[in-house]
């Protein structure tokens, strides 16, 4: 009996901040279609979450795009398939890995830091004087960071696709013995359009919803420095998995048939 | 006109507002005292809308406020609140930022912080620069910029030296008197409330336990009062440390 009132318990509470979740969410989309729209606090985010995440998208996918031409060299010479490799990394990293880990990082580099930004800014009773200013604060803090998000993330990942298989070539090339012009046109021949727009379409939603998770944690947060915390952390788990299952949904959107 | 009637207000066990009423004439001073903890700074966010109470209700010249009310007002609060992401100038004139004023809004940000005692070098620095005196001047200077009618001051001279608060003191005095605005602030300090009230409220246990002027603050025998004002720790008034 304890057991099940426990359980309806979290049931509620899972709904209840599902629910809350989506009050924010209609909230920031409302206000995005309505003036003002702070335009140097949009390109403020834009540096801050495109440009800056340059350098750990650009490494995470270089290792990776080369970790995994490695893989399919192993696992297709067990069907004497080493050949497959330009394909398969340039289908793996396009659809799939460069969107998710951009995605990640993202959720990793962006999202903490917005939660972080805007939690403190809560504690220290900023967003009470945005208020007493007349300035909505989902307006002035959510909207720019979402729209940001939203616009560069796709830009990011178009990077990270690259490098990827980028990394591929370079293992497969000095280590595997392919023929370089060869490999790169194996991939170009072999990736579709419905790839590279599945792979950007992916990142918008990743960037909005890095962006959107990140600002709803900030701004609920518990006052002290423990509810900092307990924000920031909250959020890039909740991105994250967040990141995670939407992939899920898009990929079989995109690829199911 | 400012009305509160019943304002009740709880944080989950902790019932900080068990039913406040007080009414605040226009162009008058008021000065708010109480223990620390007894939610002064709670009450006038509960007036300001920043909280919302459990009971009871706010009205401004007879009519529930409006996101209007905003644009009269001027807030410093407690810890300053300053922007740290902006410098000190655009925190001050940051109502200005946007619109018509926007070409005027650095030399009126840098008009506003003489008047706070701060020179002009200090316009293009960041909050987090400043000492904790300065940036509470900050905030007094983004309170009045933009000559509102309603200021509330939230313990406007702690931590400044008796100098500078005795040029805080008469600031507020000033934009009370000559702009005919009024004047809520909260304050620890006797001598900042004797040089700004025309009226001051003593708010103890959740409830305004006294108001009064400030000549009939001398006079009152009241015991919590006497305590509170003249300091120590005899008297009806527990400190629990
Ligand atoms: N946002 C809040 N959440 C929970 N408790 C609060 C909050 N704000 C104030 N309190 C509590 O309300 C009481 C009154 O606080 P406050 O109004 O800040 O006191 P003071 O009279 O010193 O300004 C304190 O016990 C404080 O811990
Ligand atoms: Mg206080």
């Amino acid at each position: 009996m304890r057991f099940l009132a426990a359980l309806g318990a979290a049931v509620l509470a899972a709904l209840a901040s599902i629910g809350r979740f989506s009050m924010f969410i209609a909230h920031t989309f409302a206000r995005a279609v309505r003036r003002p729209f702070y335009a140097a606090a949009f390109g403020k985010a834009l540096l801050q979450i495109g440009f800056f995440s340059l350098p750990v998208v650009g490494l995470t996918a270089l290792f990776t795009g080369g970790a995994l031409a490695l893989q399919i060299y192993a696992g297709g010479s067990r069907f004497s398939a080493e050949a497959v490799v330009p394909q398969i990394v340039a289908i793996g990293v396009v659809r799939e890995l460069g969107p998710v880990l951009v995605g990640l990082m993202v959720a990793a580099r962006v999202t903490s830091s917005i939660a972080a930004e805007l939690a403190t800014m809560k504690v220290t009773e900023q967003i009470d004087a945005l208020h007493t200013l007349s300035t909505d604060p989902m307006q002035y803090l959510t909207v720019p960071r979402v729209f940001a998000a939203t616009l560069v993330v796709p830009l990011l990942v178009a990077v990270g696709d690259t490098i990827g298989i980028f990394g591929g070539y370079l293992i497969s090339t000095l280590r595997l013995d392919f023929n370089p012009a060869s490999y790169l046109q194996n991939t170009v021949d072999f990736l579709e359009m419905r790839d590279i727009i599945s792979s950007l379409v992916k990142g918008a939603v990743f960037g909005t919803i890095a962006a959107l998770v990140g600002c709803y944690y900030g701004l609920n947060s518990d006052r002290g420095a423990i509810g900092v915390g307990v924000a920031t952390k909250g959020a890039v788990v909740a991105a994250s998995v967040l990141i995670l299952a939407a992939n899920f949904v898009l990929t079989e959107a995109f690829f199911s048939t | 006109m400012i009305s509160v009637t019943d304002l009740h207000l709880s944080f989950g066990q902790n019932a900080v507002l068990r039913g406040v009423d007080l009414e605040i004439a226009q162009g008058e001073s008021l000065v708010i005292i109480g223990g620390s903890g007894s939610g002064k700074s709670v009450l006038i966010k509960t007036i300001l809308g920043l909280l919302t109470p459990d009971e009871g209700q706010v009205t401004i010249n007879g009519t529930p406020r409006t996101a209007a009310f905003m644009s009269s007002i001027g807030m410093l609060f407690q810890g300053a609140a300053l922007f740290d992401s902006l410098p000190v100038w655009q925190n001050v004139a940051f109502r200005d930022l946007r619109g018509p004023k926007r070409q005027d809004a650095r030399a009126h940000a840098v008009k506003v912080l003489a008047e706070v005692g701060l020179g002009p070098d200090v316009a293009d620095k960041y909050p987090g620069e400043l000492s904790g005196g300065m940036q509470k001047r900050v905030g007094l200077a983004r309170a009045i910029a933009a000559d509102p009618d309603v200021l509330f001051f939230d313990e406007p001279t702690t931590g400044l030296d008796p100098m500078m608060a005795g040029v805080i003191n008469a600031l507020i005095r000033r934009v009370a008197t000559d702009r005919g605005a009024t004047a809520i602030t909260i304050t620890h300090d006797m001598a900042s409330m004797h040089a700004i009230a025309d009226r001051v409220a003593m708010i103890h246990e959740g409830r305004i336990h006294w108001q009064g002027t400030l000549a009939e603050l001398e006079t009152s025998d009241d015991p919590h009062l006497r305590q509170f004002t003249s300091g120590g720790a005899d008297g009806p008034i527990q400190p629990h440390w």
